[in-house]
């Protein structure tokens, strides 16, 4: 059965540059649906089984979202699909944390820059399905903000970004940010974090702790996946609260 | 009411440095609270004295008007002899006084001068008692039989004075010592303190000056036996009393002194002991001794204040030292005066020159508890007081000394004295002001550069607050404090002045006021209109810079637009052609400008970037672009602080270390690159080696990559040379030596 993959983008041009970029990433046999606004990916996804990919229908299993779309913003669609079994993965050119940061919270995996190198992108994308994403600076240092505040001064550096950095024609989104008690970083996770944000490569963050090259990148998912449980949950404490579960 | 100040600031313990005390401070300011003062007893208490004052004034009155006064007045005859002009009868020469049993007792024009206090020789004060003793005794008689000497015999009607008869000099002198009593008593109550209990002791003395002086100046002779005995004595010691006041008062304020007790103590012995000696007749030239030491606790007052200068100079001080001095000459002037008069011939004049000598005293006394509050009106006063005192003494002595006619010294006395006070007044007056003012033009430069400093820098608002009222000011010393005031407004007797500090714009103060201790390095108090000026400049300054922030918000999201609009247009633009590009060097030609754009747009987008921040990106997107071509990379950036990068520096270094990586890659084909940068001490080094097949520098074509490098460099005030690296390849120096320039950060 062929691997089915959306890819959202409204830029015929880019749509079948990552289309190119897809099919060379994997082996497998690839259906690529292109959808080229957030109306005509919302309606492919719910032919393919709904928001959260039940039903027994055949889900997608790879979705790309462009985050600035003619109808909307790719971040909508992210928010949408928290559960939806699929790698998600967002192709922007914004490669700022006030961006690509909401989108991570979103549940995104990974993010592609698309003007980075066909070799580069592939190669990317590779490592975001095998579970290696990308984490800039610039994203480490948010992300250590956000663990390590918590609520309290999170909206005033979101408040911060918003002012100076953020120009929004893709607005970024109000952040849900607050982790809970049970999603706090391990000491390690914290250093490997530290360490990124200071621009040091996995390698070399390997090296400096003095473990293997995968256990950093281990520690790296393990973040990855606590910001989404800890927006996840934040998420659906907010749904129970306004009596929509 | 409420508003009236207290006399003079808060006990300031010995030694204590209190203006650099934070708690002394606080503490001054706490007892300032302009609430609850007069609630209760206070004010209860200052009706009842206003009451009391107003019913001694009243029995006074009763007393003075229901006198036996002579129906005649009394003025200097043409050969020194003493005229009687009655309201019907010719006027006589009188030289005797008849009594009931017929005998004659000689009177003369000393008669005239009607204050015992103020004559010099002590056989004159005997006979002016004695004459005065005459005069009253007869008048309680009945009619006065005057005779001129030569036979003539006149008999004056005597009657009850009666209000009519007491003069507009005594309603005046009346009400200035009603006035001046009320004062005393809301100063007392206020806040009752030694000092300022010894403040009403001298003003109470004063009030005894006026009154005598005001009961003696009616224009119909007439009073009881024994009052100028009285007067003599009372009044010595009333102005005896004030002097060794004075000296005790400043023993203990602004500051206390060593050994203050000790003077205090002799003062008052010696003021007491002196006039017991001349109550009992028992000193001669009594007048001389009361004379100098009257001048002489004056004197020591100024000393003490002059120590109490010496460290940390008090303004109070300062202004007090200069009444006294002014106080002591015009004395030092009239005893000269007084002494130099023939008493026969001048009996009114001395008489009118001390008096006004003792207006001018009452009124410093007035003005003392308002030194802060009204400088400006005490500055004229004080000044009109001093002249019309030097003009009556200098009339005097022309009198005595040139024997001119009285209209001709007045005349020329006045004259003098306008003159004088014409000279003297600029001078005074720049005294009192502060000659290092800043003029508005320089007002307002300050105030707007201050407004662009809280822009560039808004951590040290408070140091700029400071720096900008030490310019207004130029205080002795400038303290944060945490409380909360409306409006500035003058403490301490105007030693401090309060200034609140609002927040400007964004930037939270942790402070809310400054604290300004002794304008002008303490040789000036602040008066209210400080306290105003105070108020404007920070409106002032709030309003620039709220404008500023406007202008700056305006900008900022203009730029932000313009950011947006190009990223989002362009970019995508720039992004298709990418996609579409023929060949791999013209993909790579539209990748590197695309990422230009990103980087313009960001610069444009964001104000400031942190170094650290910038380094790290630098270092990972260099690390990946070289990552992607198996090329290693060895890289180390030193910094001594870190700091918030200007968009220009950071636009600069992010494309200068771009364009040279790319020319590693792209041209020398380098399999390694190392970059070593150190920021030290504003300088900034920067090398980009590799390891490539680059050769000859000198002799390369600087095409649109190089251009940029040089053109970055340059806009960063640096130089770049390109050398040959060892045995292969190439290496780049860049060296900025200001690249953080002094006083930015």
């Amino acid at each position: 059965m062929a691997v089915k993959v959306l890819i959202l983008e409204d830029n015929p041009v880019a749509r079948a540059f990552l289309s190119r970029v897809v099919r060379e990433s994997f082996s497998d046999v690839i259906t690529i649906t292109e959808a080229g606004d957030l109306e005509a990916a919302r309606n492919l996804i719910a032919l393919a089984g709904g928001s959260s990919g039940m039903h027994g229908a055949d889900p997608f299993k790879l979705i790309l979202v462009d985050l600035e779309l003619p109808d909307g913003n790719g971040m909508d669609l992210l928010a949408e699909l928290t559960h939806y079994p699929a790698t998600k993965i967002v192709t922007t050119l914004y490669s700022d944390d006030d961006h690509l940061f909401p989108a991570l919270q979103r549940g995104a995996d990974g993010y592609l820059l698309k003007e980075d190198r066909f070799e580069v992108l592939v190669e990317e994308l590779q490592k975001i399905v095998r579970g290696q994403p990308p984490l800039s600076p610039a994203i480490a240092r948010r992300l250590l903000t956000h663990f390590r505040t918590g609520a309290d001064a999170e909206p005033a550096a979101a408040d911060a970004g918003l002012s100076s950095s953020a120009f929004t024609s893709s607005k970024p989104v109000p952040l849900v940010d607050k982790p809970l008690d049970h999603e706090r970083l391990t000491p390690r996770e914290s250093e490997v974090l530290t360490y990124l944000s200071k621009g040091f490569t996995i390698k070399e963050i390997a090296n400096l702790m003095g473990i293997k090259w995968f256990t950093v990148n281990d520690h790296i998912k393990s973040i990855y996946k606590k910001l989404n449980v800890s927006s996840r949950a934040e998420a659906a404490v907010l749904a129970s609260k306004q009596g929509l579960v | 009411m409420s508003s009236l100040p207290t006399r003079i600031p808060g006990p300031q313990p010995a030694g204590s440095d209190a203006h650099v005390d934070d708690a002394a401070w606080d503490r001054r300011l706490r007892i300032r609270s302009p609430s609850a003062r007069w609630i209760g007893w206070r004010l209860r208490a200052l009706v009842l004295a206003a009451l009391v004052g107003c019913v001694a004034m009243f029995a006074l009155l009763r007393v003075v008007t229901a006198w036996p006064a002579l129906d005649a007045t009394l003025s200097l005859g043409t050969n020194g002899t003493l005229q009687v002009s009655g309201p019907t009868a010719p006027p006589i020469d009188a030289s005797g006084l008849v009594d009931r049993e017929g005998r004659a007792h000689h009177i003369d024009a000393l008669l005239l001068q009607r204050s015992a206090r103020w004559l010099a020789g002590d056989a004159d004060r005997i006979d002016l008692a004695r004459q005065h003793d005459v005069l009253g005794a007869a008048l309680a008689a009945g009619p006065v039989r005057l005779t001129d000497g030569r036979g003539v015999m006149r008999e004056i009607a005597v009657r009850p004075r009666g209000a009519a008869g007491l003069g507009w000099t005594f309603w005046l002198l009346a009400s200035l010592a009603l006035l001046l009593y009320l004062v005393t008593m809301v100063v007392v109550l206020t806040r009752p303190e030694p000092r300022n209990v010894l403040y009403a002791l001298m003003a109470f003395a004063q009030i005894g000056n006026l009154m005598f002086v005001a009961v003696l100046s009616t224009p119909t002779p007439g009073w009881p036996p024994g009052l100028m005995h009285w007067e003599q004595i009372l009044r010595t010691l009333f102005d005896l009393a004030t002097a060794a006041a004075l000296v005790h008062v400043t023993n203990m304020h602004p500051r206390r002194l060593p050994q203050g007790d000790l003077r205090a103590l002799s003062g008052w012995l010696l003021a007491l002991g002196l006039t017991a000696l001349l109550g009992a007749g028992r000193l001669g030239h009594g007048w001389w001794w009361t004379q100098g030491l009257a001048i002489g606790g004056a004197v020591l007052t100024i000393v003490q204040l002059s120590w109490i200068r010496r460290e940390p100079p008090h303004p109070l001080a300062h202004q007090l030292a200069r009444l006294c001095g002014a106080m002591i000459v015009t004395l030092v002037l009239l005893t000269a005066m007084i002494a130099a008069l023939d008493v026969r011939l001048h009996a009114q004049a001395a008489f009118i020159g001390s008096t006004v000598w003792l207006i001018a005293l009452v009124a410093m006394l007035l003005m003392l508890p308002f030194l802060s509050r009204t400088q400006q009106l005490m500055r004229e006063f004080s000044l009109l007081a001093g002249v019309s005192t030097v003009a009556t003494a200098l009339d005097l002595l022309f009198v005595a000394i040139f024997s001119l006619g009285n209209f001709a010294s007045m005349t020329l006395a006045l004259f003098i004295a306008l003159a004088l006070y014409a000279g003297a007044r600029q001078w005074l007056v720049s005294q009192f002001v502060s000659q290092q003012r800043l003029t508005t033009e320089r007002l307002f430069e300050r105030v707007y550069r201050m407004a662009r400093e809280v822009q560039l820098h808004p951590g040290d608002v408070l140091e700029q607050w400071t720096a900008l009222l030490r310019d207004l000011f130029d205080p002795l010393d400038a303290q944060p404090v945490a409380r909360v005031v409306r409006q500035s407004r003058v403490v301490s007797e105007g030693a401090s002045l309060v200034v609140p500090i609002p927040p400007l714009g964004s930037t939270p103060v942790a402070q809310d006021a400054i604290v300004l201790g002794f304008a002008d390095r303490g040789r000036r108090l602040f008066i209210e209109d400080d306290a105003r000026l105070a108020d404007r400049v920070v409106d002032l300054v709030t309003r620039a810079v709220a404008f500023d922030q406007a202008v700056e918000r305006a900008r900022s999201e203009e730029r932000v637009r313009i950011a947006q609009d190009l990223h989002d247009d362009i970019g995508a633009r720039l992004l298709t052609l990418m996609y579409k590009a023929p060949t791999p060097e013209m993909e790579d030609y539209v990748r590197h400008t695309l990422k230009d754009l990103k980087t313009l747009t960001r610069g444009l987008a964001a104000p400031t970037h942190p170094l650290s921040h910038a380094v790290a990106e630098w270092k990972s997107d260099i690390g990946q672009r070289l990552a992607a071509a198996d090329c290693e990379l060895r890289w180390s950036f030193t910094y001594d602080r870190d700091f918030e990068l200007t968009v220009v520096q950071w636009s600069a270094l992010t494309r200068v270390l771009r364009e040279l990586v790319s020319n590693s890659l792209a041209h020398a084909r380098a399999s390694r690159v190392e970059i070593d940068a150190s920021l030290q001490r504003g300088a900034l080094d920067l090398t980009v080696a590799d390891n490539g097949v680059g050769r000859r520098p000198e002799a390369w074509a600087h095409g649109l990559g190089l251009g940029g490098v040089r053109k970055r460099v340059k806009q960063l005030g640096g130089s770049v040379v390109w050398a040959e690296n060892g045995e292969h390849g190439i290496v780049c120096r860049v060296a900025v030596p200001e690249f953080v320039r002094v006083g930015d950060s």
